[in-house]
């Protein structure tokens, strides 16, 4: 372990708010690390459970799902179909065997530039603590 | 069905907005290594007109029938990107942006790391470029109707000006009468005319003109639809009232100052706020300064505190109010003339006089003998019939504990307390001050996330009555764009099914908000209206049978997007 | 001493000399301090010479600067910094000096000997806290040795077993909370006590810790992160009591009464209400209210070290001040939450020849008349 870890996350964004957010994060020159990279979707609601699963086993160490606040979804109901599919896709997840903790969803509006670069540092330094996703080292055998 | 990808990458300097911070020739090396790539170049804006020429010239030269730019947002400049394609004969879906301004550039600073990071965010769109598929630009036809929310002076400005344009407005406002918060003034600076002599003039015009709707003691209580077609449920009318634009002007509430308790409003009769003033200096007019004492007797000293409520952190309110350096110079000077020998004293951390007129008018205020201190005013207390204004001149650097009669605390502007309602029946945003947002704060101050919703006066932030008016006739003008045009653009990116893998389950129809996706009576298979959907994927991710694909967001593209991140 | 550092650390740049600071400071108007001044110094000027400060040893930390400041500067956070310096470079008032020993050596900042800590409980059954207990009482230093304060804390410990509330103290491995200690500058010594206390009060398992000064209050509840004990002053928990019914008054005390806020109880911590709640259900009180109350509350000068520090004006004090407000509101007695605020007070109830009219009592100690 001569190099430090740095962990990769995927981070799905829903059009209208969490991605507008991270824009806003940029406009107000908001710094957080680096190891987030975004996909901008629609809608969270649009989120499908492959979008999740096939970072998790390619060795994606985290993956961030950002959508509107409950009532705020610009297609009426996107982001409770994206809660439900989660908690879903979680318990999946972790009666396979793998680390559900690696995944979170997060409502962030449009207005929280903030609250974006504050996710994305925490969960970074939440992923630096718990190490890479074993899925690496799998394929590195 | 695809040719091979003949791929264009263009990275933007943006000047030197992502260049200081992001090695762009690295990145478009980079990018020329790419499969499906076969040019890849950096400009210093890509956005300007020799920018666009470039990507024109290379569709033709190069045959490129796959466009990537690498710059800003896609929420500022994808409809300039497609634009050009389209213009150089590439469907305009063929066209695709990487975001490495806003998410890269402006949020990182080492610059190694950033332009790794830009690298890996150019591959991703590169690997969904290569599986775009060209779709169709479709337009619907727009309700020639228009509806504004608020009847204040920004609402009935924009009412008035959509109405004279030909379309009929419905003027939506909350309590019995027009006005708004400006018919509470009694007089404006900077030219001190009555509020009542131009406020009366405009509301009569609004009230008898033929395309105005004024409907008054009602409330909107839910919006559907899209720009062009929304169905707007008003409480108190029976049927909802479909309009193609909307206006927001719903205006600001008074911030109230008993939220600082230190400063004794409500408290002792002299501390008032510059509204109370308001009305108290309106009443003086009519029968005599008499109406101004105090305790029984006409103040001797009266002091105008600035900035109670704005410019502070701590209250959430880190904004400048922008009306209260004035009417203070204004109401100040009237105290001056009402009472020639009272002392007249304003406490301020700085003047600000921005709008036309109002420094000459805050240089008069002055010389007819209003005091300006610099300092604020830290907390009041009572000293018999009197109060003490406990505070420190700052440009003597002492404190002061100042007597006075009478206290006018300069309030601000706050967001409306249902502010919130309206943002989530809109889903239209706020931003952290709470006011409703603009899409960006210098080049689209009127515009909002909301396609056809369009912002006027205090409901977007603080300003003075001409700002207000030139916003409302801006936002006016913006919401007849789509009226007079007929047609708005309708999604092109919506769902389609693969109906031999549809096994007929019907998740999509329960899932599909907008009630575009149906089972075929005969066959059992489910059909989606591309004149319904709304293209936001919430079938395609239900879908057990993964028949349903998002147009634009397919499965296909999405994942290639993640394994290229992966590197 | 170089400028820069400091400023950087406390933000300083945000601050836009409004001037609310100095303005509410009731120290600068008795004396040379002025904190808007000072931050404007350390901005603009490379170097600031802290020994040609003596006006810093006035301040009493009573933050009514930081909770004024529009623009969140939190501007007494430069004095303690500043005194930093100075006790970093030794040359500090020698009475400041002894507190500091004192606190190190004995626990206390009067250098009380360790074992004459539970004296105060004298005769009275008081189990150790570590035998377990729901709440655990910080007695603090001034209610467990000085014998005006001592009875303080006998009322609370017998309110409290009548009640029927589990609580139990540390006894004589009781520490000094470190409030002042950070206030007066030494951050050394009160990371030191953070980490000992912070130990030792986690260790007996408690859920919740109650103190008798507004002082201990403050730092536990603020800056020993103790995220899984709630730290109540004893207002709370008193208050919590009688409005639960388990305290029940069988005596009637028959008194005007005022309340003096004590900043870190008030001004700093926000709790203005439960206080004048026990007051009001004392059968036979009648609550009057001072002009200056609640978030104006005119703060007594025992706070942030001036305990053991005189300050550079020791003609005008502002105790004096307050006990004549108190009186002209018609009081007998002049109520007080805190053990500070009770002597400085009391001090200056004789020196102003007040006893005839007024006379200064801990809430507690009203309680303790009517149970």
């Amino acid at each position: 372990m001569a190099e430090k870890f740095e962990p990769k996350i995927v981070a799905f964004l829903c059009n209208w708010c969490t991605y507008t957010g991270a824009d806003l994060a940029g406009t107000s020159r908001i710094q957080y690390p680096p190891n987030v990279r975004i996909i901008r979707l629609m809608c969270s609601g649009s989120v499908d459970p492959t979008y999740v699963l096939k970072p998790l086993l390619d060795g994606v160490d985290g993956v961030l799902v950002g959508g509107c606040h409950p009532g705020d979804c610009h297609y009426q109901s996107g982001n409770y179909k994206a809660r439900r599919r989660i908690i879903a896709l979680k318990e999946i997840i972790k009666n396979a065997g793998f680390d559900e903790e690696r995944v979170w969803l997060r409502w962030i509006s449009a207005s929280e530039g903030q609250r974006f670069a504050e996710t994305v540092t925490k969960m970074t330094e939440f992923l630096r603590e718990k190490g890479p996703n074993p899925m690496r080292q799998k394929w590195a055998v | 069905m695809d040719p091979q990808p003949r791929i264009g990458v263009y990275i933007c300097h943006c000047g030197v907005n992502i260049a200081a911070t992001v090695d762009v020739k690295a990145v478009a090396e980079f990018a020329a290594t790419l499969p499906g790539v076969t040019v890849a170049r950096d400009y210093l804006y890509m956005c300007s007109d020799p920018g666009q020429r470039l990507i024109q010239e290379d569709i033709k030269a190069h045959n490129l029938n796959r466009v990537v730019v690498a710059s800003c947002s896609p929420r500022m400049h994808e409809p300039t990107f497609r634009g050009a394609g389209e213009q150089a004969g590439l469907n305009p879906y063929l066209v695709e942006m990487a975001n490495i301004r806003e998410q890269c550039a402006w949020v990182h600073s080492d610059r190694g790391l950033a332009t790794d990071k830009a690298k890996w965010l150019v591959a991703s769109v590169v690997a969904k470029a290569a599986r775009l598929e060209p779709l169709e630009a479709r337009e619907v036809g727009v309700t020639p109707e228009a509806l504004v929310i608020g009847g204040g002076v920004a609402g009935m400005t924009a009412a008035l000006d959509i109405a004279e344009a030909g379309f009929p407005v419905y003027l939506v406002e909350r309590s019995d009468h027009l006005g708004g918060r400006v018919a509470d003034l009694n007089r404006i600076f900077p030219t001190l005319e009555r509020v009542a002599d131009l406020l009366g003039p405009l509301t009569e015009r609004v009230q008898s003109h033929p395309n105005i709707t004024v409907l008054l003691n009602t409330e909107v209580t839910q919006v559907e639809g899209y720009v062009g077609n929304f169905e707007v449920t008003v409480r108190g009318v029976e049927e909802p009232l479909g309009v193609g634009a909307l206006v927001i002007a719903t205006g600001y509430d008074v911030f109230n100052p008993r939220r600082k308790p230190e400063l004794g409003y409500g408290q002792y009769p002299n501390v008032i706020t510059s509204l109370e003033m308001e009305h108290r200096l309106a009443a003086a007019e009519e029968s005599g300064p008499e109406v101004l004492a105090v305790n029984g007797r006409l103040p001797k000293k009266v002091a105008f505190i600035q900035c109670v409520g704005s410019r502070d952190v701590q209250l959430g309110h880190p904004y400048c109010s922008r009306v209260c350096c004035m009417y203070t110079a204004k109401q100040s000077r009237l105290v001056r003339e009402l009472l020639p020998e009272a002392e007249v004293t304003v406490f301020y951390m700085d003047v600000r006089t921005f709008a036309k007129g109002a420094e000459e008018f805050y240089d008069e205020a002055r010389k007819k003998r209003v005091l300006y201190r610099r300092g604020m005013v830290s907390e009041i207390y009572r000293r018999g019939e009197r109060v003490i204004l406990a505070g420190e001149d700052t440009l003597l650097g002492r404190p002061f504990d100042f007597e006075a009669d009478l206290v006018v605390l300069a309030v601000g502007m706050e967001p409306r307390a249902d502010a919130a309602e309206l943002s989530s029946l809109l889903k239209l945003p706020r931003s952290s001050d709470g006011f409703f947002l603009e899409i960006h704060p210098k080049m689209r101050p009127v515009d909002t996330a909301v396609d056809g919703v369009f912002l006027a006066g205090c409901c977007q932030g603080p300003k003075d009555i001409p700002d207000t008016i030139a916003q409302a006739k801006a936002a006016a003008s913006s919401a007849l764009i789509p009226l007079l045009r007929g047609t708005v653009p309708a999604e092109s990116a919506t769902a389609v099914v693969d109906v031999e893998m549809c096994a007929g389950c019907g998740m999509c129809v329960e899932v599909c908000p907008y009630g575009a996706a149906d089972l075929d009576a005969l066959w059992n298979v489910s059909r989606i209206n591309p004149v319904l959907c709304k293209g936001c994927g919430a079938c395609a991710a239900t879908c057990p049978s993964k028949a349903i694909r998002l147009q634009h967001f397919t499965p296909d593209q999405v994942l290639a997007q993640v394994d290229a991140l992966l590197g | 001493m170089k400028t820069e550092p400091i400023t950087e650390q406390l933000e300083l740049f945000g601050c836009i000399q409004c001037g609310k600071c100095t303005g509410g400071c009731p120290l600068a108007r008795k004396t040379e301090l002025n904190i808007r001044s000072m931050i404007y110094n350390m901005l603009v000027e490379p170097e600031l010479d802290v020994h040609a400060h003596p006006e810093l040893w006035d301040c009493t930390t009573c933050f009514t600067c930081v909770v004024r400041c529009p623009k969140d500067v939190r501007p007494a956070e430069l004095i303690i910094s500043l005194r930093g310096q100075l006790v970093e470079s030794g040359r500090i008032p020698e009475t400041i000096g002894t507190a500091l020993m004192g606190i190190f050596r004995q626990g206390n900042p009067n250098g009380m000997a360790r074992e004459d800590r539970s004296a105060w409980a004298q005769g009275m059954e008081i189990k150790d806290a570590r035998q377990g207990c729901s709440v655990l009482y910080h007695v603090g230093c001034i209610p467990s040795y000085d014998l005006r304060v001592q009875p303080v804390a006998r009322a609370l410990a017998r309110a409290l077993t009548e009640a029927g509330v589990d609580f139990g103290t540390l006894g004589t491995d009781e520490n000094c909370c470190g409030n002042e200690v950070r206030r007066m500058g030494e951050e050394g010594l009160f990371e030191m006590l953070v980490e000992e206390n912070g130990e030792l009060i986690r260790s007996v398992g408690a859920d919740r810790l109650v103190t008798t000064s507004p002082h201990c209050f403050n730092t536990f509840k603020n800056e020993y992160g103790f995220d899984d004990i709630e730290v109540l002053h004893y207002t709370q928990l008193v208050a919590e009591l009688i409005e639960q019914g388990r305290l029940k008054f069988t005596k009637e005390v028959k008194a005007k009464v005022t309340y003096h806020d004590p900043c870190f109880l008030g001004k700093q911590n926000g709790v203005f209400e439960e206080p004048r709640a026990i007051i009001k259900a004392i059968p036979g009180v009648e609550l009057v209210e001072m002009d200056r109350n609640r978030e104006r509350s005119l703060c007594c000068e025992g706070g942030g070290g001036r305990m053991w520090v005189e300050g550079t004006n020791k003609e005008e004090r502002l105790a004096f001040q307050r006990v004549h407000e108190a009186a002209d509101t018609g009081a007998e007695i002049l109520a007080v939450a805190c053990p500070f605020c009770l002597l400085t007070l009391v001090d200056a109830v004789k020196v102003q020849g007040l006893e005839e009219r007024l006379k200064v009592m801990d809430i507690m100690e009203i309680v303790n008349l009517a149970l």
